[in-house]
């Protein structure tokens, strides 16, 4: 009797709760329900709670996140004004602001469904706005000619225009671009302008590394030829000094010009034959001469003195 | 009531054939997914049946073989005929010996190849079939299907009933897959009811639970195929048919669940267990133990536990409770579905990257150089200055080469950050991650987009991180994401690998005219230096060239002095002495022709000029401009 007891309390607590999971359900704060009765729908719910419904196929909930909710769009390419191809990713931030509304507009409320219709919007609206701007609008180095903040307003605009006039329930809560790029052909040219940009600093440095150079040795050489010219002319006056001193002591010659002559010769004679010469002297030549006076047995016609 | 056993066996085969040619052809009519599966089962309802029967009439073949040679055993004892072999005198015995060794294994392997085969297949099938039910179609194959579930319903019924009795054993397969049939038609019944309630997918999902229910018949033969290679054989033991599936018979029979445990676990051990005290206790308590249990599982609910650096959110019936955040810690709370909690991890330091994809192969790579990739890089526009325009300075007029204003770089940047506010992280954003790494990515190409290349890489780089962990912050707090940015690293930014060397060679190229410069310096003072003593040496030489004349004319002048007297006391003898004394010592070293003329008219030639040596001469000298 007492596990029977047992049993029947136990069996009347899980039919409660599967009582409970049939007719009660549960709205998340952040959550929003619409509840059909034979699929017209009679209620919707923004506010978080337990909340009765009859049970399947009588009623049947369809419940909705209505927090804010993001997407990205492709990747992609649109014209600017001035005819350049730009590569932009947007992302979107938007939440189910009427789900009575949203509900039937989207099959069962189908949160893909409105995302794809968004992104069609959201596309129309890109490109629209990316052509009435140039390049130099997106990027630009100078702060006062960059209009990014702009032009991501004027995509909001145009999509949140296009949502209230559509009437989908639906609010955009902001947007902004992910991602802003260049086609790849782009990439490469732009990759190739970059490396130009580079030769020009390569050159610049390595040309005027070479100017200076020049400069500084020819300088150089211009000091080092000033300073040897002025030390070859000090030279040449010292030398002449000395000549002068020296010749101070000529006239101590004037006491036998001969004699001096004679010396003077000699010393000539000696200084020219100093170098590596080549003499060639006859019979009469003192000292050979010598080799006329003495008797031979047979005469020598040519001897040669190495 | 032998005899009934075949016919009712007959029965079955029959109504289990004609069912599975109406659902075969009902279903091609409606074009039902889950028909297929039940249609499969059916015609493998009828084979079984098919065999069932079959061996029921070897069974009772051998019977009546038995009945007749004990009625000849009475009249004809001692008789030569009960001599002979037991395979001459029992045919029938041994056909029926025979199917149960060889056959009925071999069924058995069919009937595991069909269901696996099957299976495979029609999942397979199924996961690519874009074949709807035509809505009109709908109902009649609903109402066709809900008859067929009804007659096999009553025919499976009446023969589990029968099979229950002693001798009818096999009945039984036949007779599950048959109830089984039901159920099944039935299913795909509801099947084509929710997708005329426009469930489009519920014929689609009932066709995916028969596929796993045949995979599932299929592993269950499988494991049987296997056990009876080890079961224990005891002589007057009668097997059971191995195409006879326990879980066919579960499944049209849930109520023998404990029968079927008991049989298998008896047949299995070889002695009764379940006739054991603890068997027994289970078997009476089972529904009060699966509720107690399942209470423990609904009371475990009332605790819950919050790790370390994690904070819990409390949900009473979908509205947060007053307080409700939870810090790390167990807590009690009312049990689900009343209470729910969500956790999330506050304190930890999460971290996501921004402008890079971290490689696993070049992430522990010690050097990170611009010019090797060190992850998957995005590249990012960035503005040029420079490049805006260049002024064409050849030409006369003002043209300027334009160029677009933009450039590209690579920029690593981590982004560390802690939820601060749970609540607002929890509520306001359906994917806060995904959006607070949509705002720092905006964040990074904004700022990128507004500032020059060679700046942002330079001198702005300092500022730049600042810059970004707030704009970051700023752009979570006006979203509401209750998140606070700790860290945002500018860890690495630099020119597209691309271009990197390029953008080395530059910095080659600067220390280059460096070196050149120094270079020019360093001989600009080994010339200045060299000139200052080349001079130093010429005035030098000069001095002593000066004083070399001055103390020589000196010394003459003293010579000349001395020399006067002697000259005068001989002059020729002096003069001579002196001539020869000099001649000998000039003429020392030179080579001296010495003609010693008889014949005035000869004429004599010398050849003076220089020889080069003969080594010199017969040098080889390579040509290089030889190939």
């Amino acid at each position: 009797m007492k596990r029977n007891f047992l049993t029947i309390i136990i069996g009347a607590v899980l039919i409660v709760i599967f009582a409970l999971l049939l007719f009660v359900f549960q709205v998340r704060l952040s959550e929003v329900a619409v509840v059909t009765t034979f699929g017209k729908p009679v209620r919707d719910l923004t506010a978080p709670g337990a909340y009765f419904k009859w049970p399947w196929p009588v009623q049947k909930v369809y419940k909705f996140d209505q927090r804010v909710q993001n997407f990205e769009d492709k990747y992609s390419e649109n014209l600017t004004a001035d005819n350049n191809n730009l590569l932009t990713s947007v992302y979107v931030g938007w939440k189910i602001s009427d789900a009575a509304t949203f509900f039937p507009k989207f099959a069962g409320g189908s949160v893909p469904a409105a995302q794809r219709m968004l992104e069609s919007m959201l596309r129309s609206a890109k490109s629209a706005v990316i052509g009435k701007h140039t390049l130099s609008e997106f990027v630009n180095a100078d702060p006062k000619d960059l209009h990014f903040d702009a032009i991501e307003n004027e995509i909001e605009q145009s999509v949140q225009a296009q949502l209230e006039t559509n009437n989908c329930g639906i609010q955009l809560d902001f947007l902004g671009f992910k991602k802003i790029g260049l086609p790849e052909s782009i990439t490469q040219a732009v990759f190739a302008r970059m490396t130009s940009d580079r030769q020009i600093l390569i050159n610049k440095y390595t040309y005027e590394g070479e100017a200076e150079a020049q400069k500084i040795k020819s300088a150089a050489d211009r000091q080092a030829s000033e300073v040897v010219n002025n030390a070859v002319a000090d030279a040449t006056r010292i030398r002449g000094e000395g000549e002068a001193e020296a010749a101070k002591v000529l006239p101590v010659f004037q006491q036998n010009p001969e004699l001096a002559n004679f010396l003077l010769r000699i010393d000539a004679l000696q200084q020219s034959l100093n170098q590596r010469s080549t003499l060639i002297f006859d019979e009469r030549t003192p000292p050979f001469d010598l080799f006329t006076g003495i008797p031979t047995s047979s005469p020598a016609k040519t001897i040669e003195h190495e | 009531m032998e005899r009934n056993a075949a016919k009712n066996g007959l029965v079955n085969l029959i109504a289990a054939a004609m069912i599975f040619v109406a659902a075969f052809v009902v279903t091609g009519y409606a074009r039902s997914l889950a028909g297929q599966l039940a249609s499969v089962l059916l015609g493998l309802a009828a084979l079984v049946a098919f065999v069932s029967w079959f061996q029921m009439r070897l069974e009772e073949n051998e019977r009546l073989e038995k009945l007749e040679i004990d009625e000849l055993s009475k009249t004809k004892d001692g008789s030569t005929l009960f001599k002979a072999k037991d395979s001459e005198v029992f045919p029938a015995s041994r056909a029926r010996a025979q199917f149960e060794k060889f056959f009925v294994p071999g069924f058995g392997v069919l009937l595991f190849l069909l269901e696996a085969g099957g299976a495979w297949l029609l999942w397979h099938w199924i996961s690519k079939s874009t074949t709807v039910i035509a809505p009109e179609r709908a109902m009649p194959a609903l109402a066709l299907f809900a008859i067929f579930a009804l007659l096999l319903f009553l025919f499976g019924r009446f023969s589990v009933t029968i099979a229950r009795l002693e001798n009818h054993r096999l009945l039984r397969p036949g007779a599950s897959f048959i109830l089984l049939g039901a159920y099944i038609c039935f299913a795909t019944a509801l099947g084509i009811a929710g997708v005329k309630a426009e469930f489009p997918q519920a014929d689609y999902y009932v066709a995916k639970v028969l596929c796993v229910l045949l995979g599932l018949m299929a592993a269950e033969i499988l494991i049987t195929l296997l056990l009876e290679i080890y079961r224990p054989r005891m002589k007057g033991k009668i097997s059971r048919p191995i195409y006879d599936s326990r879980l066919v018979g579960l499944l049209g029979q849930p109520e023998s669940l404990f029968t079927t445990a008991a049989q298998t676990i008896d047949y299995q051990f070889g002695f009764n267990v379940s006739e054991t005290w603890f068997f027994q206790l289970l078997k009476r308590n089972l529904l009060v133990l699966l509720l107690a249990q399942f209470a423990v599982l609904i009371l475990s609910t009332c605790v819950v536990f919050v790790d370390a650096g994690e904070q819990a959110v409390v949900e009473r019936f979908g509205k947060p409770v007053a307080g409700g955040v939870l810090s790390p810690g167990a807590h009690f709370k009312l049990p689900w579905p009343a209470d729910r909690v969500y956790q999330y991890r506050t304190e930890q330091i999460q971290t996501f990257d921004v402008g890079y994809i971290p490689d696993a192969q070049t992430e522990n790579e010690k050097t990170i150089l611009w010019s090797v990739a060190h992850a998957k890089e995005e590249n990012f526009l960035v503005g040029n200055r420079e490049a805006v325009t260049i002024k064409n300075e050849d030409a006369d007029t003002n043209d300027t080469l334009k160029a677009p204003p933009v450039s590209l770089i690579t920029v690593s940047i981590p982004v560390q950050f802690q939820i601060n506010d749970v609540m607002a992280w929890a509520y306001n954003n359906a994917d806060p991650t995904n959006l607070l790494q949509d705002l720092a990515t905006r964040a990074v190409v904004h700022y990128l987009a507004g500032v020059d290349l060679n700046s942002v890489m330079s001198q702005a780089r300092l500022e730049a991180a600042q810059t970004l962990r707030d704009q970051i912050q700023s752009a979570a707090d006006t979203r509401k994401l209750g998140v606070k940015i700790l860290f945002v690293g500018l860890q690495d930014i630099h020119p597209p690998v691309k271009v990197a060397g390029d953008y080395e060679k530059v910095v080659g190229a600067e220390q280059t005219k460096l070196a050149t410069i120094l270079g020019a310096r360093a001989a600009a003072i080994a010339t200045n230096a060299l000139a200052d003593a080349l001079a130093f040496t010429t005035t030098n030489i000069a001095d002593a060239t000066r004083q070399r004349l001055e103390v020589q004319a000196l010394a003459r002048a003293a010579l000349f002095t001395n020399q006067i007297p002697a000259f005068e006391a001989a002059p020729s003898v002096y003069r001579q002495r002196a001539y020869f004394q000099t001649f000998a010592a000039a003429t020392a070293n030179a080579r001296k022709y010495i003609l010693l003329v008889t014949n005035t008219d000869d004429v004599v030639i010398f050849d003076l000029e220089d020889k080069i040596r003969e080594d010199l001469l017969n040098l080889n000298v390579p040509n290089n401009s030889s190939p």
